[in-house]
């Protein structure tokens, strides 16, 4: 392409935006459990040695289709009532997971640095804390740069062991929005979860990590929130008996739907390029003349006339550094002037 | 912390280039992409929801099903932005939508190849008519081409034409616009920037049998007949960078007859302008009338080209470097480490003792110290001193005090 002369960008000409593309990403319980496998176990369900979290693919893991959707695991703090009890399985194990999120997600507080309790409010004030927690933490690939605030719905099982969604709690972010509604901590901003039927604080969802935070007390008054042939326990004894596997598995068992929108920053450069009306008229490409007239004149007073089809950006030493095409060939005579929009995504 | 420059020798960039390999086999209306058996799933007869032979990009939604457990979808707000999915046009955009508007798309979105079976004359015109203005009165008649995609290529054929004779539209050869043509159009997703010239191969089989094989042994873009009735002809064209397959050869591979043209009871014998039936052309079994038609089968295989920017990056450990670790487990266990404390004074403890970490021969010995760290991970630092990358190594590597390390860390841009 050759070009003649080339039009300076000024500081007005080139600017920054920054666009929001969005996905709904529905997660059906049915994928959670039972689908892949028998009850509990499946072959989508991912357990490692070291027993410490679940992972959680939307088919067969060892399908080379299958995607990682989210990593399960359980915790409590070391000063929760059940930290010290006895015969507590992978008691800490289930300590650092709990201190570890803690440590990202919340930071330290007061002169000893101690580690903060998740809490079911935005005050940060250390009241209303969750001591002991259950952790849904969402790979990138589903929640992209963010989870949307106020988009997040959560439908927990809460019915008996045999029929875990005969009785449901619907847990959701309504009331956080891009705007309020949410606290800022060194992990990002989170929202609280309400249950809509009792409108009280069940558990947080951290919207730039990607992490939901549940409370124990949506199962609170279950007998059986775990259950097995040989064993039945409540959520507070799952924490303690039951391997942090074995809770996931319970959770998963109660999970109904999960429901939210993710978000991808698109940032763009525009450049303004603005064609002005004695410029540009005439192209140097060698079908714009045969027979040394110009092909798209008929009459040699008519004005000149050309048709852009690309522009070229070019960088200080008049090197080109990228060409942007028209969808179609715009017309150019002096008549006219253009301004033409390039946009250019990250 | 401390930081190490990078020098003048340490940084390299260049350019990768690979050649993925592609192969398509097409039989009884189906492709099978690289051999990928169709797989279903507990909830979608396909798992990745798109059919064999297409790609799903993303791969979103594997074995799901619409209104059972729904799919993932991709939405916007309408803007001053005018930022919108592709497949919502300028017009819809403008009218369709209002500021703040939700704008929807789907997913999964895939690509696959296409046959284009051009029969007559490909470039042949259709006539149209359109009413004029009420205040004139009566109809006019224009025609517009029968086959655009022939018309759009043939710019671009005739370019070639300085390759080979056999790529421009009108030669010695013939008229391409007056023949049949057989036209294969393959998504630059499956090849990146062009199709490998000379790694070609079109098989033709009847029966099970190869009866006829295209190669571009002259990498020219020729596709000449290596096995068959007619071998050494040329019976099309390749367009590398393109990815269009233009075949014109109506020899007959055999003498065999047999239905291969969409919404027809003829039967033709097997010839290169019906290589590839069934790769979404609407011929089928039912669309022929004939269960004959699965006697047919094709595989289309090539290699692709892609170039991918690669920054080579030397970190260097030099003797005497990078021997310490801030790891609190680096030093022994319960040390204190402060000396001394007040409001005047805060001295650390000198004289605290590294773990020794030197493997030992033999049981309950301790061998004797070195000093020695393991490396796991690399920081990569801009001018300023912000950290922009990490490259950590799959096994910590020794670091002995007297040894030279170099790290080469690669990043594809």
């Amino acid at each position: 392409m050759a070009v003649v002369n080339y039009e300076p960008l000024g500081t007005a000409d080139v600017t920054t935006t920054k666009t929001l593309l969005h996905e709904s990403i529905p997660l059906t319980g049915t994928i959670l459990s039972g689908t892949y496998g028998t009850l509990l176990s499946g072959d989508n369900i991912k357990n490692y040695t070291h027993g410490m979290f679940q992972s959680v693919y939307d088919y067969p893991y060892l399908s080379s289709s299958a995607n990682h959707i989210f990593d399960l695991t359980v915790g409590f703090n070391a000063s929760s009532p059940l930290s010290g009890t006895s015969g507590v399985t992978m008691e800490s194990k289930k300590i650092n997971m709990y201190n570890q999120f803690s440590q990202v997600l919340l930071g330290f507080t007061g002169s000893g640095n101690t580690i903060r309790d998740f809490e079911l409010d935005t005050t940060l004030d250390q009241t209303g804390s969750m001591k002991e927690s259950l952790f849904i933490n969402f790979s990138r690939l589903l929640y992209k740069d963010e989870i949307k605030k106020g988009t997040v719905s959560l439908v927990l099982g809460t019915g008996s062991w045999a029929d875990p969604f005969a009785l449901t709690k619907t847990l959701s972010d309504a009331s956080a929005s891009a705007t309020a509604g949410t606290a800022n901590t060194m992990g990002g901003d989170y929202g609280v979860l309400y249950s809509a039927a009792d409108d009280t604080a069940r558990g947080v969802v951290f919207y730039q990590a990607g992490l939901i935070v549940l409370s124990t007390s949506s199962w609170d008054s279950i007998p059986l929130f775990n259950s097995g042939s040989d064993y039945g326990y409540t959520i507070t004894d799952s924490l303690v008996s039951a391997s942090i596997s074995g809770s996931c598995d319970a959770l998963r068992h109660r999970i109904k739907n999960i429901s939210f929108n993710n978000t991808t920053e698109i940032n763009s450069t525009i450049y303004f390029c603005r064609i002005p009306s004695n410029k540009y008229n005439y192209s140097s490409n060698p079908t714009y003349i045969s027979s040394s007239q110009i092909v798209v004149k008929n009459v040699a007073s008519d004005t000149p006339v050309s048709y852009v089809t690309t522009i070229g950006l070019y960088n200080g030493n008049n090197q080109l550094l990228a060409t942007a095409k028209l969808s179609e060939p715009l017309r150019k005579d002096p008549n006219n002037e253009i301004t033409l929009r390039v946009r250019l995504d990250y | 912390m401390s930081f190490k420059k990078f020098g003048p020798n340490d940084v390299i960039l260049n350019t990768m280039e690979a050649h993925p390999s592609c192969e398509f086999f097409i039989f009884d209306s189906k492709i099978y992409y690289n051999n990928t058996p169709e797989r279903s799933g507990a909830f979608s007869s396909n798992v990745l929801n798109v059919p064999p032979g297409y790609i799903s990009l993303y791969e979103y939604n594997v074995d799901k099903l619409d209104g059972s457990n729904n799919f993932i979808y991709p939405f916007t707000r309408k803007g001053g932005d005018r930022v919108t999915f592709k497949n919502i046009s300028t017009k819809e955009f403008d009218y369709l939508y209002g500021m703040g508007d939700i704008i929807t798309s789907s997913y999964p979105m895939s690509a696959s190849i296409t046959r284009e079976f051009m029969s007559g004359a490909a470039g042949g015109m259709t006539p149209y008519t359109v009413p004029r203005p009420d205040e004139i009165g009566g109809t006019v008649t224009f025609s517009a081409p029968k086959y655009r995609h022939f018309y759009a290529l043939k710019n671009r054929l005739n370019y070639y034409g300085v390759k080979s004779e056999h790529y421009k539209v009108s030669s010695s050869y013939g008229d391409k616009s007056l023949q049949p043509i057989n036209l294969i159009s393959i998504p630059s997703i499956f090849y990146g920037s062009q199709i490998k010239p000379g790694t070609l191969s079109l098989k033709w089989y009847f029966t099970g049998s190869l009866i006829g094989e295209l190669q571009d042994t002259k990498q020219n873009g020729e596709l000449i007949e290596v096995s068959g009735s007619n071998a050494g002809a040329i019976a099309g064209v390749a367009l590398y960078d393109e990815g269009f397959i233009l075949l014109t050869g109506s020899w007959s591979l055999n003498s065999e007859t047999i239905r291969l043209i969409s919404g027809s009871t003829a039967t033709v014998t097997p010839q290169w302008l019906y290589f590839g039936a069934g790769a979404n052309d609407n011929v089928s079994q039912a669309t022929v009338g004939n269960t004959t038609f699965a006697s047919a089968s094709f595989d289309l295989s090539f290699k692709g080209a892609t170039k991918t920017q690669v920054m080579t990056m030397f970190a260097h450990a030099h003797r005497g470097e990078a021997n310490y670790s801030s790891n609190p487990t680096f030093l022994n266990y319960g040390q204190e480490q402060l000396y001394l404390t007040s409001s005047q004074v805060y001295e650390e403890n000198s004289s605290r003792t590294i773990a020794n970490t030197v493997s030992s021969s033999y049981t309950d010995y301790s061998a004797s110290f070195q000093r020695q760290v393991y490396i796991s991970r690399v920081a990569i630092y801009d001018e300023s001193k912000n950290l922009i990358g990490i490259a950590t190594l799959s096994d910590p590597v020794l670091k002995k005090e007297d040894e030279d390390l170099a790290f080469k860390i690669r990043l594809d841009l």
